[in-house]
């Protein structure tokens, strides 16, 4: 893990947290002491069960809601300046696709919010739905698609202000198990082909993680800690047989034995 | 391989399943059965009720000025026809103005009040109060403050359409789905923006429901306002020919003012509904929700 850390070192740092804590109002420990430091590049899952706090360090990042103890450092400065700065993005686990709007004027909002001209949306939305293979579906209604099919205007609509940080709740929780793997790929391959971006993302589950992740943060419950950061050393562009590598299952194994402490 | 999983997608199958000429077909077939099943018996029974009504007056031999046989109405009806048609017209104008005050004035102040925690704190409590004064006992004050005629009559029909409004408005721009909001906030959007591109637009099947209560409550506050504030003359309302016709024992046309005024609140309401409809058309799940409801 050290060496890890001096390989990157020379990556600019997107998030830090030094003994980040939140406890709610009513007394909740959410978050305990997270020391966490993500880097540029890079593609960091949180896995850890229901309560543990991810959706919580997710809110702290985006400036939800703030942290009660410790430091957070995105993109270099405060949370909310660093969405101010528009570099940062995100998906949720439900769509959130207006269903009043077509899946273009969906995908173009964040452009439409920043006041961006009608033709400077048209192209940038043209631009992303194409990269996640929608562009056929540009005039439909949310309503017309099927739930992997929003699940990726969802995923075009974070996409279109090309941000530096994307961070993603569980985006593949509702969708089936084909769907979901199929998605896992693409996504891969739209981080892929933009080496600045740096992802985040929340899941239950392992295989997912460990398939996607260049890093795995394991978060264990009350209060939600991290109990072990866990590397993933395998190059990419990771394909579908990757799965079935005695390494993907190694892997899995390390990750589940931290999830038990 | 992207082009061949789309196909391949789950979703293809919602997809065909609105293929509309299947739709259109299965509908014909509903629609030709149902149109039957729902018009025929409230036909056959309004047959059996007017044909029983004129019966009993013949039979019973009673007073047209206590209770006019049905074709007693009708000649009523027929023989004034001019004066019913300025009534009904008058009445008609009235409430389309009540109404559509009640609705642009409604949201706006909605917007107002959804706008500002502490506004809507300090104001709305006073706005359910004032929803529970009687229309008819501020009447004759909207009168003295306004004198008798259209302008009050108007101001009537508003006020009775104008809190239903206002309160539904107000639900429906407080219950937008959290996470939109999230995610509003998040891409930085103005509260000027998250009102008018996300809380309006999602508050629409709330605002529908309150058009449908405001549209049949304006054509009651017109009629009511003409009781008590109509003017004479050739320009009178159906609730102004109502008294008159009341006081003069002219029974039969009385009830040709009263058909045409329950007339007219149905016809109201079914061009409201039908309004409602093609606004929601293009949002599925609420018009299902209002359908339902
Ligand atoms: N607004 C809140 N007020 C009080 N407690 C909260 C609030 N939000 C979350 N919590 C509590 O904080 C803890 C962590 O919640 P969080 O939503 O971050 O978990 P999570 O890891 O995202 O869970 P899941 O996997 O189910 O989404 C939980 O015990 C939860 O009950
Ligand atoms: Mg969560």
């Amino acid at each position: 893990m050290q060496q890890h850390m001096e390989l990157t070192a020379v990556r600019k740092e997107r998030v830090r947290m030094g003994q980040l804590s939140k406890v709610y109002p009513d007394g909740t420990v959410a978050v305990k002491d997270v020391n966490l430091s993500i880097n540029e590049g890079e593609f960091l899952s949180f896995v850890g069960p229901s309560g543990c706090g991810k959706s919580t360090i997710f809110k702290m990042i985006t400036g939800l809601s703030g942290p009660t103890d410790g430091t957070l450092e995105v993109m270099g400065t405060t949370p909310k300046q660093a969405r101010k700065q528009s570099d940062t993005a995100f998906v949720f686990q439900d769509h959130t696709l207006l269903p009043w709007s077509s899946v273009i004027d969906n995908v173009s909002l964040p452009l439409a919010i920043r006041g961006l001209s009608r033709k400077e949306r048209q192209l940038e939305a043209e631009r992303v739905l194409e990269l996640v293979g929608l562009k056929d579906y540009m005039k439909s209604m949310p309503r017309q698609l099927s739930g992997g099919m929003k699940m990726r205007a969802s995923i075009a609509r974070a996409l279109i202000s090309k941000p530096k940080l994307l961070l993603m709740d569980e985006p593949f929780g509702a969708l089936d198990e084909i769907t979901r793997q199929t998605l896992q790929l693409e996504l891969l391959d739209l981080w892929s082909q933009d080496q600045e971006m740096t992802v985040l993302f929340v899941t239950h589950n392992v295989f997912e993680a460990v398939f996607l992740s260049t890093r795995i943060a394991v978060m264990t419950p009350r209060p939600g800690k991290i109990a072990a950061v866990i590397d993933v050393p395998v190059p990419f562009p990771r394909s579908e047989s990757f799965r079935t590598t005695p390494e993907f299952g190694q892997i899995v194994r390390s990750v589940s034995d931290a999830l038990k402490h | 391989m992207r082009k061949e999983v789309i196909t391949a997608d789950p979703g293809m199958y919602s997809l065909s399943e609105t293929n509309p000429r299947v739709a259109a077909e299965r509908k014909a077939y509903k629609f030709g059965w149902s149109w039957w099943k729902t018009l025929l018996p409230p036909i056959i029974a309004f047959v059996i009720f007017v044909g029983g009504w004129e019966l009993f007056c013949r039979l019973a031999d009673i007073k047209p000025y206590l209770l006019p046989k049905p074709s007693d109405i009708v000649l009523a009806a027929t023989e004034n026809a001019a004066n019913l048609w300025v009534s009904v017209w008058t009445t008609i104008i009235e409430s389309v103005i009540g109404f559509l005050l009640s609705v642009v004035l409604g949201v706006g102040f909605a917007i107002i009040l959804a706008s500002s925690k502490l506004v809507e704190r300090s104001i709305y409590p006073y706005a359910i109060i004032m929803q529970t004064i009687p229309i008819v006992a501020i009447a004759p004050i909207i009168v003295i403050w306004f004198g008798a005629g259209v302008n009050a009559i108007v101001i009537i029909a508003f006020l009775i359409g104008f809190f239903p409004m206002l309160s539904n408005t107000l639900i429906g721009l407080n219950s937008t789905d959290h996470n939109m909001k999230n995610l509003f906030y998040l891409y930085n959007a103005s509260p000027f923006q998250t009102m008018f591109r996300l809380r309006l637009p999602s508050a629409l099947p709330y605002i529908v429901a309150g058009l449908k209560i405001s549209c049949t409550l304006a054509v009651i506050g017109a009629i009511v306002g003409e009781y008590i504030a109509g003017i004479g003359g050739g320009q009178g309302g159906l609730g102004y020919a109502i008294t008159v016709a009341a006081s003069r024992l002219r029974t039969p046309y009385l009830f040709a003012c009263g058909f045409s005024a329950s007339l007219l609140g149905i016809t109201f309401f079914l061009l409201v509904n039908a309004f409602s409809k093609w606004m929601l058309s293009s949002w599925h799940e609420s018009e299902m929700k209002s359908s339902e409801g």
